[in-house]
């Protein structure tokens, strides 16, 4: 009896140090990115809360703050990250990236100054990578909700 | 009647001086429990206030402490973390 209840224990051990894989999925429904849905997996590790959860896009998207990648430049998720903030917080920011995209704060350089440089071009060039287009030689995923 | 007692056992119960259903904002387990790493709550795994008025389970809070990215601050206002005393 004794044997089976340490085994348990000890499974159970186990199973708290697994790390946590999850996935999101967010839908703009406002701004540039309106009509998209963006896919992302979330890794968390043993140490969260005292570590940030790793976020990742699995799209290939066309935004400022994101990569080709799907590494994403958001401050909770790397220097601003606080035990006190959770994967609502997190979720709530990239909303917040969706709907204010950042050219101060680039992962996408061109995506950046074509934001800085004309509003209108952006939003042009975004509309056409969310259908799946391509701009400047580079082919975006399609993200529109079907 | 005289009664003479002999003996008598007392019970005492005590609470951490906090609203009494809130969490911890590190663990989120209620202050009146322990932080993850423990097994038992009270004096082993005390709380501990800042001077800023935010509360954690003393562990939490010197884990988060212990961390580089911490930069010695509360976690949930981001100044420099001070005990109250």
């Amino acid at each position: 009896m004794l044997k089976i209840w340490n085994m348990k224990a000890k499974e159970a051990a186990a199973e708290k140090k697994k790390p946590k894989v999850s996935a999101a999925q967010l839908r703009a429904q406002k701004g540039f990115y309106k009509g998209g849905q963006f896919n992302f997996t979330v890794n968390i590790s043993n140490n969260y809360p005292h570590e940030p959860p790793k976020l990742r896009c699995t799209q290939k998207i066309y935004h400022p703050n994101i990569d080709l990648d799907g590494n994403i430049c958001l401050n909770i998720l790397r220097e601003d990250w606080k035990p006190v903030l959770n994967l609502h917080s997190v979720l709530v920011g990239l909303q917040y990236l969706f709907l204010e995209p950042n050219a101060d704060d680039p992962l996408n350089r061109e995506a950046a100054e074509d934001l800085r440089a004309n509003r209108r071009n952006f939003e042009a060039n975004v509309r056409t990578s969310l259908r799946g287009g391509t701009i400047k030689g580079i082919h975006y995923d399609n993200v529109l909700v079907r | 009647m005289k009664v003479t007692i002999n003996s008598w056992n007392t019970v005492a119960l005590w609470k951490w001086n906090v609203q009494e259903d809130d969490v911890c904002g590190i663990c989120r387990v209620a202050y009146e429990g322990c932080c993850p790493d423990c097994k038992v709550p009270g004096d082993d795994c005390p709380l501990i206030w800042g001077q800023c008025s935010h509360v954690f389970h003393m562990h939490c809070l010197l884990k988060w402490l212990n961390t580089e990215s911490s930069r010695q601050q509360c976690p949930m206002d981001r100044r420099p973390w001070v005990t109250a005393s």
